[in-house]
Formats: C-alpha cells, structure tokens, sequence
C-alpha cells in the first residue's frame, strides 16, 4: 500500500498524474516532513506503471526538493522549500487568472468561487496548516 | 541508446503465407517494449525468430549481441521466456518443477522465489496437471523470473487470464525493476493490460512493423479533433494523409491527427479548413492511439482486397 491516494484516470500522463498526487499529498499532510517515501520498485509494482516513469517522477520531485534522496536509507520527504519569487507570481498570475476565466465562463458569481477556493483551501489544510501560512489564511479572512 | 534487440528485414514464410515481412526494430536496453498487433499480424513468429526457435527466411537478428540463429542454452541462462502456450512437464508438482529448473540458472535467486511463490499463492505441492489456467502461467512466469533475466519475453501472456491474475503477473513481474540492467519484450494483442506498463511500442500489422516508437511521442503527436464548419462553409476534398478517420455528420468533422504539433497543430487544422470553428483537440490515451491505427490499418486492408 503507498502511503498517499493516488487514483490514476486513463488518457492523462501517469508522470503528471503521480507528480502531482504527491504535491497534494505533502501540502495536506497526507505526507510529513520526515516520512518514508516509497522506492521505485513498490510505486512501480503498487501502481502497476512503468519502473522508468516512477524512477523519473522521483527525480522531479527531488528536483523540486519536495523529496530527499538519501543513499543507504532510501528516499525520506522533505521539507516543503520556499517558494521562488517566480513560482509565486506564476501561480497568482498564471493559475488564478486561469481559474476566474473558467469560473466566468461557467457564470458562477464572485461570492461562490471565493466560497469554493476556500471551501478546498479548508479541506486540504485540516489536519494541520501549512507552517507559515497562517497569517495568509486570516488576511484572506479579512478582505472577504 | 543501447539495443538489447536489434532485428534487420527479418521475413519468415510458411509455404505461401508471409507471417513475417522485412521487419525491423529495436528494443532499448532498459525499456519495457509492447509489440502489439490483433491475431495473426505475426507477433509470436517474430518473438520466436528473435529466440531462435524459427529460422528467418531472410534476414537477421541479434540478441545480448549474439546472432539469433545462434542462441542457446547460455543465452537462454539470461533470457525469461514465457508465452501463451507454454509447455510445461505436466506431471511434476510446482515444487519438482522449481528444483528442476534451479541448477539450470546460476542466478538463481532463491528469496526472490519464495516471494514471488508467496505473492502469487501457488500451490507447491500440487502437480502442473491440476493447475488452472492462471495458476499455470503464474508458475511459468515464476520459474522464468527468479533467476533474475536480463530479458524477460512474453509472447500474449496475458491472454485468457482474469483480472485478478493478469494484476498478480505484472506486480510479480515488476519485482525485477529494482535491477538496473532489466529490459521487458511483451506481445500482446490488446493495449489495456500494458498501457501504464510500457514505454515503447511496436505496432504490428500483416507482417509488417508500422509503428516503432515511445510511448510519450504517440502521445505527443496524437489528437483527437473535432470542429464545426462554418454555416456556408464545405471541407475540402483534398485533406492531409496525416489526418486518419475522418466523419462528418452535418456540419460536424471529426477527425484524428496523427501529426500533431504542440503550438502550432490547430492553426495548421484552420488553414487546410477555412470554415472551421470550434476547433478543439484532445490528447488520447495509448488505447485510443492504438484503437485508431487498427481501424486505419484494417480498412487500408479492405482496400487492397
């Protein structure tokens, strides 16, 4: 059994897919700082997916410093890095002004997506917030 | 990239039928390779041509660098070869059939072999005989994986299993992937059981190779399109080779792009239909790819009849 939820849909590439299951993952704590994370052989055999693409997607994981490689002890998770400046701007420029066209374009009011984002922010961050981030967390409060 | 398989205009006939006509290809060291292709494309005249249990009737093939036609048994120490029809010494009991292959490999690993007997739930005691179908080929399997091949060939091993064996066979077969240098040949006339498994494909059709690539360039160049014409608007007769079953219902065309190129490939599907609107296109998965290729394949076929 992995240690995170993974549910793979056919049609989408497996390496974003799992790349992107253990983002989840470690941001809701599903995975801590510390954690054991699987080898390649077991993502491969639980998966039932290619050795190469579990190899490959542990490489960008550890690229990103999201995990930690340590020979003789195995792959550990790290601590999730500072964000780079550029990767913040990316995602309030980029991935929000994506998710306001969608929402626009499925006519859903302000009121409701801001309900929905925070209603996703909740539910990810539950069992125990991201450190550092909860001063965010009551701004947005407050603007609302 | 190293080639663990390297096979030059390999042809086999069977008095007038050409099973196999002037194939070529390579497997990657490392790679899992599906060779995929419906009954009778020549799938396991290949794979035995490539094991040296077929002679070519023209062409050559090497194999771990030696010459097919030259394998044998010290070849075979480092090969795991398992296929549909696999025959098996009936009267030995899944215990006998384990000590009589051990001396054979010396590699043998004897914990990756109580695993393995382990995960797959065999009954050690019982004679090969009384052995249902999938508990079979899970011994197969098993006494060709757990002298750890750096080949492992499987000729449709899945076919005629139930899901739950053809899952228990790809998990005991991805107990070798923590060995580097470990390369995986499969067959297979169906994309659905290797679909995450494999990273490059042979598709294969009336003897012939057509498609030799990896799994992440299909996918890249592969598109589903559909567009509306415009209300006075018409397709062109003339439209692209590279644009395979093409339907149109109304003003509906549908169509699937097997040239696509990120950046640029709806632009180009505006320019050979002006009247085009609503052009969307959508990634397809391996199954779709090679759903699309058969259908393409086969009416190419009628043609020619």
């Amino acid at each position: 059994m992995l240690p995170f939820t993974v549910e793979l849909k056919i049609g989408t590439s497996v390496y974003e897919q799992l790349v992107y299951a253990v983002h989840r993952a470690i941001v809701s704590n599903q995975l801590s700082p510390g954690d054991r994370f699987p080898s390649i052989r077991t993502l491969s055999q639980e998966l039932r997916i290619n050795p190469n693409t579990a190899q490959k997607v542990v490489t960008r994981l550890a690229d990103q410093g999201l995990l930690a490689v340590q020979p003789g002890i195995g792959t550990l998770v790290a601590k999730l890095p500072d964000p780079s400046p550029r990767e913040r701007s990316d995602l309030l420029a980029r991935q929000v002004e994506q998710l306001v066209v969608e929402a626009r374009r499925l006519s859903l009011t302000r009121a409701e997506l801001v309900r929905a984002v925070k209603d996703h922010w909740t539910r990810l961050s539950e069992s125990s917030p991201p450190k550092g981030r909860e001063q965010e967390t009551s701004t947005e409060d407050h603007a609302e | 990239m190293k080639s663990i398989i390297q096979a030059r205009e390999l042809s086999r006939r069977f008095g007038r039928t050409l099973a196999v006509n002037g194939l070529s290809l390579d497997v990657p060291k490392g790679s899992i390779f599906a060779l995929l292709g419906p009954n009778g494309a020549g799938k396991t005249t290949t794979i035995k041509m490539l094991l040296n249990m077929v002679r070519p009737t023209s062409g050559r093939a090497t194999v771990m660098g030696t010459d097919s036609t030259r394998i044998g048994p010290a070849e075979f120490s480092r090969i795991g070869y398992v296929s549909e029809n696999q025959e098996l010494p009936e009267w030995m009991s899944v215990r006998e059939l384990l000590d009589f292959c051990r001396p054979m490999y010396p590699t043998w690993d004897q914990d990756l072999c109580r695993q393995l007997v382990h995960q797959f739930d065999l009954p050690l005691s019982k004679t090969i005989k009384s052995l249902s179908r999938g508990m079979r080929i899970k011994a197969a399997l098993l006494s060709s994986l757990a002298y750890r091949p750096e080949l492992v060939v499987l000729d449709e091993p899945f076919s005629g299993l139930d899901a739950l064996v053809r899952d228990e066979f790809m998990r005991g077969l991805l107990e070798l992937s923590d060995r580097t240098e470990w390369t995986v040949l499969v067959s297979s006339h169906d994309i659905d059981e290797v679909e995450r498994l494999v990273d490059r494909v042979g598709v294969i059709d009336r003897g012939s190779l057509r498609v030799l690539e990896s799994v992440s360039s299909l996918e890249g160049r592969f598109r589903h399109f559909q567009l509306t014409l415009a209300p006075d608007g018409e397709l062109p007769t003339e439209l692209p080779d590279s644009w395979l079953l093409k339907e149109s219902v109304g003003r509906s065309v549908r169509f699937v792009e097997s040239d696509y190129r990120e950046g640029t490939g709806v632009q180009r599907v505006r320019s050979v239909v002006p009247a085009a609107e609503n052009v969307t296109a959508s990634p397809m998965s391996l199954k779709e790819i090679f759903m699309a290729l058969a259908r393409t394949y086969r009416s190419e076929g009628r043609e020619q009849e």
